[in-house]
């Protein structure tokens, strides 16, 4: 059984060999081919060569596209900020109001800044691994995309004092992510992530989520064209996942480390997959027994009735982690599935 | 009606996030002849201390946190006017996004509750410098540096401060706050970053900055 299929098993509900293992890995392929994140993040061969060394030297259940929004603010017209150790931030928005952002022309995926590097991503990366390896399209969710046009204190102030003006933001929006979301999946990917900010106890009220943003959630995903996965996008989640199964295409929900596994399965029900809980802020500080032991006890909590996929929460890795850490998640999903460490 | 009877009422209509009564409660006080200084010093700060108490234990959302500091920033700046009967300080403190972290939301927040609570704040913004941070303390005499990163990856450079604090002499005379989301995902960070404390929610600002402050009092002796 190769990853593709292990993971559309789990996704269906199918038999698997094992559980998959995820990680969000973008800037670590980084990391293993010595390359500059500014490099790997502009340049669509270095970024593909970075997931390559990933494939060969860890060798998880995924490829994918980069977890970096700075390329969508940049877009639009936003500043970039570069780091060595961390992928890229947006140094300033496009525009300073919500008001200003209305007449922000909507970038081309094909065309505009780095929009086009990471569809040649994509592309490259289907070459190699369809149907071999999942290829993941990262994107943010619809609600929090305002965000990276004007900033989020912007967007707060609109959102909680200004719903009118942010409606039409979200509509405003709306049609360049519904392109961006077809591009990627056009491009080859298999299946979108989308981290949606305002989903998050963390950001937004449960009411707030219900009443201002899922609609919008909902109307966005009918309009794309493929598998999509709900990511928490740092914040917790199990507030607001009662309200998620029947969005349309919704196939994964990816949760925090602070949410109950337990709890989030009863409230999604027993089709949808779930994805994550190891700590993203943890595993560069634990040796690799102890991410094994981690790992074994989310497999043991949220595996049994299968579609669970073991992850770490949040963005990207911190590239301190060892990579025998990597290696220790995958460990502990080979000996769960054929019931080695017991008494861990 | 008394300030507590005040306070109360406007720590109500904080907690409904409105806004508007918040503005409407504040011009319904002056005109019962309070001042802006009783407006902000017995009214405003019991209610943030209050509402930062009751939100202690719980998770609090950026999107509460923003509500609360607007609301708090109407009242600064209904009082503005009178801002010059605002006469006592608690005394200067610098605050600034560290170098490479570009999150502000959080730290303005904080910047607008001290300046409610009585605190004189220089707010350096985003990406600032370990040295500037000091430099600006040691200028405006603060006793407390504030120092706010959202990412793990950017709240290490907060260790520089703590550093430079330390090699420079003034760890009785200045203190170090950090605060920031990763900070409530980790606390054990505070600590690793050389943080003299922190608080969980912008609201809690004025009562670590207070502590901190008194530390400073007792460990430096005229």
């Amino acid at each position: 059984m190769n990853a593709y299929q292990r993971v559309m098993n789990t996704l269906g509900g199918l038999p698997v060999d094992r559980p998959p293992v995820f990680a969000v890995l973008g800037a670590y392929g980084g990391k293993l081919t010595s390359t500059d994140l500014k490099t790997l993040y502009s340049d669509s061969s270095a970024y593909v060569a970075g997931q390559v060394a990933l494939q060969k030297e860890i060798g998880l259940d995924l490829v994918m596209s980069a977890f970096d929004y700075t390329l969508i603010s940049e877009a639009f017209g936003g500043e970039v900020a570069w780091f060595a150790d961390q992928a890229p931030n947006m140094k300033r928005p496009a525009v300073r109001n919500a008001v200003d952002a209305l007449s922000l022309p909507l970038p081309n995926p094909q065309q505009t800044a780095r929009l086009p590097i990471i569809l040649d991503v994509t592309r490259k990366l289907a070459a190699l691994y369809k149907e071999q390896v999942p290829i993941i399209g990262v994107l943010p969710g619809p609600c929090i995309l305002p965000a990276l046009l004007v900033g989020i204190e912007q967007w707060m102030e609109a959102a909680l004092f200004d719903q009118e003006l942010a409606q039409k933001l979200l509509d405003h929006t709306a049609p360049f992510y519904v392109s961006w979301a077809n591009a990627l999946l056009d491009a080859g990917a298999d299946c979108l992530v989308a981290t949606e900010s305002m989903a998050s106890s963390d950001i937004a009220t449960r009411n707030m989520f219900a009443g201002q943003f899922l609609p919008h959630l909902k109307s966005i995903f009918t309009q794309i064209n493929g598998p999509k996965v709900l990511h928490h996008s740092g914040g917790r989640l199990n507030h607001v996942l009662d309200l998620l199964p029947g969005l349309n295409g919704l196939v994964g929900i990816t949760v925090s480390s602070k949410d109950d596994l337990t709890e989030a399965r009863q409230l999604i029900g027993p089709d949808l997959t779930l994805i994550g809980n190891l700590d993203n802020l943890t595993l560069p500080m634990i040796s690799a027994e102890e991410t094994y032991k981690m790992s074994m006890a989310r497999l043991r909590e949220a595996a049994p009735g299968g579609h669970y996929i073991l992850c770490n929460s949040a963005a990207d890795i911190p590239l301190t982690t060892p990579p025998e850490n990597l290696r220790a998640m995958l460990a502990a999903a080979s000996d769960y599935s054929v019931g080695v460490g017991g008494d861990l | 009606m008394s300030y507590q009877n005040w306070s109360e009422k406007l720590l109500k209509i904080m907690m409904n996030a409105d806004r508007v009564g918040a503005v409407a409660l504040i011009d319904e006080v002056l005109t019962s002849g309070i001042g802006s200084r009783q407006i902000i010093t017995d009214i405003l700060d019991p209610a943030i201390v209050q509402l930062g108490r009751m939100w202690e234990q719980e998770s609090m959302s950026l999107s509460q946190n923003f509500v609360a500091s607007k609301i708090a920033e109407d009242i600064l700046l209904r009082c503005i006017p009178d801002k010059s009967e605002h006469t006592h300080s608690k005394g200067a403190v610098v605050i600034g996004n560290i170098e490479d972290d570009f999150h502000s939301l959080g730290r303005k927040a904080v910047g607008l509750f001290l300046t409610a609570a009585g605190w004189d704040v220089h707010d350096l913004g985003n990406d600032v410098p370990a040295e500037e941070l000091l430099e600006k303390a040691i200028e405006v005499n603060a006793c407390v540096i504030g120092a706010s990163a959202m990412m793990q990856t950017t709240a290490l450079n907060i260790r520089k401060v703590r550093h430079l604090i330390d090699e420079r002499g003034l760890t009785d005379r200045i203190k170090l706050a950090v605060g920031g989301a990763v900070f409530n995902w980790r606390p054990d960070l505070v600590a690793e970053v050389g943080g003299d404390g922190t608080a969980h929610n912008a609201v809690s600002a004025d009562e670590l900055f207070t502590r901190l402050e008194s530390e400073v009092r007792r460990e430096v002796k005229p």
